[in-house]
């Protein structure tokens, strides 16, 4: 009897505890947001679509290659010694024309790991999570500034460019081998005097050395063409503001 | 209004006669659905329904109603035809036919029968078959399951609840409903209170927290909600119901439950009299008052629904039989001691 | 004809119909559950005759009471719900002689009784009127009645609790 009075006390006491937790809800503030009305602030290092300052890109790739899941797709092109395209926010000479630089948020996974290896900071996710689409091709996101027409100017005008170089390049190695060549038979003829001469053992092995130095040589020419051909870090260009679209239309 | 109707054509009073709790019905369903998911939303620090018709969602109920009509009407291909369709009806009848005996106002009542109150407990049984009918019709195990538990519950509960009824009736003297009403006027009681029932005898005290409870068991409300616990049974009898019909059910219960309320008012808290004496009396502000606590009742109702969790079978059964059973009974014979003795 | 005899033969007719139901319907269900419609249909006779408190009583114990025990009864039982009757005749010749001899005996009583044809009272106060006869006139019977259901409910209490003896903890 004293057991089941003291059950049903406990019984009643317990319905009334639970029922002033949920009457104290009852009239409690709710937690609900009224989605399209009110939007929630995302947190500063929240992950949502990613998007690509093009004014400081690069087009180092590192944010491609890092990418797991090969979402970011980008074509680079080298700038011709008559384009300056000036520096990055950051300081970084820009170097290359982006003609491609595609992000497949489809693909994405939101890993992040595509936002810390970029030197200039260009690539980040934006606070936008609402960007859902009814066909799958809206989701790729182009980001290159260049029109069809501007890629194609700037490949034409790299290619032409490179074209130039390498020939300017066979040029020089072509001199070069003309000087070691004439170099080459000089020494033969010293050598051959010299071997009238009996003493001929040494400076033969002399001229075999220069001789097979000579190819290495010419690499070396090629390589610094390569480097004068590009523009001076720093320096304006008047090209800039006709050719640069960056100036552009974002 | 009884005067008024009287002076009319006997038919078109008669029909107006039986609309009036319909109507009520029909209004309060449409509001308590919306209510019901407002309260659960607040409890659970949600809003509920937002959208629909402006302020808070007003109208859920009105769309969901609309929906519920345009729904194909689905029945089983194994089912008993006649008696799947006729279930859902026969419930609305029952707990509609009960309504006749409420008093909604002083001036209104359905019918003056002098067995009033035995006359309702009377009709609400009929509950139980139409749930065993609709759940037995579906030929399917979860809904004959539902059906069956809810035989056993309602059964099981009417027993305390005629114990209690019978309590009340007593101290009263009168089964009539309204004369029951009538009985609580005033406001003497210790000076002050209310001549409510419930003030008027200590046991009437106990017998409302037992009656209370039965009512919950008697119109399927949490935490006795076995005969269609959404989450085992997948709503017991009503799984094979669709459209209107299932709205039938749904309107047949959440009516039971302002039906069981408003007798629990008018049995214990004075009907659709003031609480403040005369201040406030009349017909019209009797049916306020009247709805007011009886939808009080219904808040409760609510409210312990979102926070507490079911009963086992067993559990419900030994509750019945091994306390309330036993305790209504000798609440009932306490009662008629105080009232020899005082 | 007024509306309680229109009322009446409504009621009378479904109270007919739903009996043949019972006996003539051969799943045991679909018959309990048309038992359901005769003894509404009874029910509604007796307010017809202003006995309101018996009618509700029916309701009560009847419908909401015996006819779902047997529901359960019936679908508890194995194969219960599904059971048909068997529909062939037996015996056809005693109890076709038994059916005409009842026949009989039922035509000529209801032809050659007197019958006493009274106007119904109208009644308002049912309950006070049994109440004062059940402690006056009848109260031996009413005692007797009760001490034989107090009986009956100490027996099941007897039975349901001996399959559980020792599951006391």
């Amino acid at each position: 009897m004293v057991q089941a009075v003291k059950n049903s006390w406990a019984t009643f006491k317990s319905i009334f505890t639970g029922m002033g937790i949920t009457g104290r809800h009852l009239v409690g503030p709710t937690v609900t947001l009224q989605y399209p009305e009110e939007r929630a602030t995302l947190p500063k290092n929240a992950r949502a679509r990613l998007f690509v300052n093009m004014d400081d890109c690069i087009g180092c790739t590192l944010c491609a290659k890092a990418c797991p899941v090969n979402c970011i797709d980008i074509e680079t092109v080298p700038t011709t010694a008559d384009v300056d395209l000036g520096k990055t926010s950051t300081g970084n000479p820009k170097r290359f024309w982006l003609t491609r630089f595609n992000i497949d948020m489809a693909k994405c996974m939101y890993c992040d790991l595509c936002v810390h290896p970029c030197p200039t900071n260009c690539i980040y996710m934006e606070q936008e999570y609402e960007y859902s689409e009814y066909d799958r091709s809206n989701l790729l996101y182009k980001f290159s500034q260049l029109s069809p027409v501007e890629v194609d100017d700037v490949k034409a005008k790299a290619e032409a460019e490179a074209i130039q170089k390498q020939k300017e390049k066979e040029e020089k190695a072509r001199q070069k081998a003309e000087e070691a060549r004439l170099k080459k038979e000089q020494e033969a003829a010293e050598k051959a005097r010299a071997a009238d001469d009996g003493t001929g053992a040494v400076p033969a092995a002399d001229a075999a050395k220069a001789a097979g130095t000579a190819a290495p040589d010419a690499a070396d020419a090629a390589r610094v063409a390569g480097t004068a051909a590009k523009p001076a870090p720093g320096s304006p260009s008047k090209q800039d503001d006709t050719q640069n679209p960056s100036k552009g239309e974002a | 209004m009884n005067e008024t109707l009287s002076s009319m054509p006997f038919l078109p009073a008669l029909l107006l006669h039986a609309a009036i709790p319909l109507t009520i019905i029909l209004v309060y369903a449409l509001v308590a659905i919306w209510a019901e998911r407002k309260v659960a939303g607040f409890i659970q620090d949600r809003l509920g329904p937002m959208r629909v018709g402006g302020w808070h969602g007003w109208a859920q109920s009105i769309a969901d109603l609309l929906k519920l009509i345009q729904k194909e009407d689905i029945i089983p291909a194994d089912a008993s035809r006649f008696w799947f369709k006729f279930a859902p009806f026969m419930m609305f009848a029952a707990s509609y036919a009960a309504f006749a005996v409420i008093p909604f106002s002083s001036g209104y009542i359905g019918s003056m029968v002098n067995i009033g109150v035995f006359y309702l407990l009377a009709v609400t049984s009929v509950l139980t078959l139409s749930v065993i009918m609709g759940g037995w019709a579906s030929n399917n195990k979860w809904s004959l399951l539902g059906a069956m538990r809810s035989a056993a519950q309602m059964v099981s509960y009417e027993v305390p609840t005629i114990a209690t009824v019978l309590t009340v009736v007593l101290v009263a003297g009168s089964l009539n409903l309204m004369e029951i009403t009538e009985l609580q006027s005033g406001n003497d009681t210790l000076g002050f209170l209310p001549n409510w029932l419930i003030f008027q005898n200590p046991f009437l005290i106990t017998a409302f927290i037992m009656f209370f409870i039965s009512i919950l068991a008697e119109s399927h409300r949490v935490p006795f909600d076995l005969p269609e616990s959404e989450s085992e049974l997948v709503a017991g009898y009503q799984t094979e119901y669709s459209g209107m019909r299932w709205a039938m059910f749904m309107l047949a219960e959440y009516a039971d439950m302002l039906l069981l309320s408003l007798l629990g008012a008018t049995l214990f808290f004075g009907g659709w009299n003031s609480p403040f004496g005369d201040f406030l009396a009349g017909p019209f502000w009797g049916f306020f008052w009247f709805m007011l606590k009886g939808l009080v009742l219904v808040f409760v109702m609510m409210w312990i629904r979102w926070t507490l969790p079911r009963y086992r079978v067993d559990q419900l059964m030994a509750i019945c039989w091994n306390i309330l059973i036993p305790l209504s009974f000798v609440n009932l014979v306490l009662a008629a001691l105080w009232e020899m003795i005082f | 004809m007024d509306l309680a005899a229109i009322l009446f033969y409504v009621f009378a007719l479904v109270t007919i119909g739903s009996a043949a139901v019972v006996v003539f319907s051969r799943n045991i269900v679909h018959a309990a559950f048309s038992l359901m419609f005769t003894l509404m249909g009874v029910a509604a006779l007796y307010v017809l005759l202003y006995a309101d408190f018996l009618a509700a009583t029916q309701l009560l114990v009847y419908v909401g009471g015996i006819l779902i025990l047997i529901l359960f009864g019936v679908m508890l039982t194995s194969q219960g719900y599904t059971l048909n009757f068997r529909e062939a005749t037996v015996n056809v010749v005693p109890a076709g002689l038994l059916s005409v001899a009842a026949a009989i005996l039922l035509i000529y009583a209801f032809s050659t009784g007197g019958w006493v044809i009274t106007e119904v009272d109208e009644r308002t106060d049912t309950v006070y009127d049994l109440g004062m006869m059940l402690m006056t006139d009848y109260l031996l019977v009413f005692i007797v009645a009760g001490v034989l259901l107090l009986v009956a409910i100490i027996g099941a209490i007897v039975m349901s609790t001996r399959l559980s003896v020792n599951t006391e903890d």
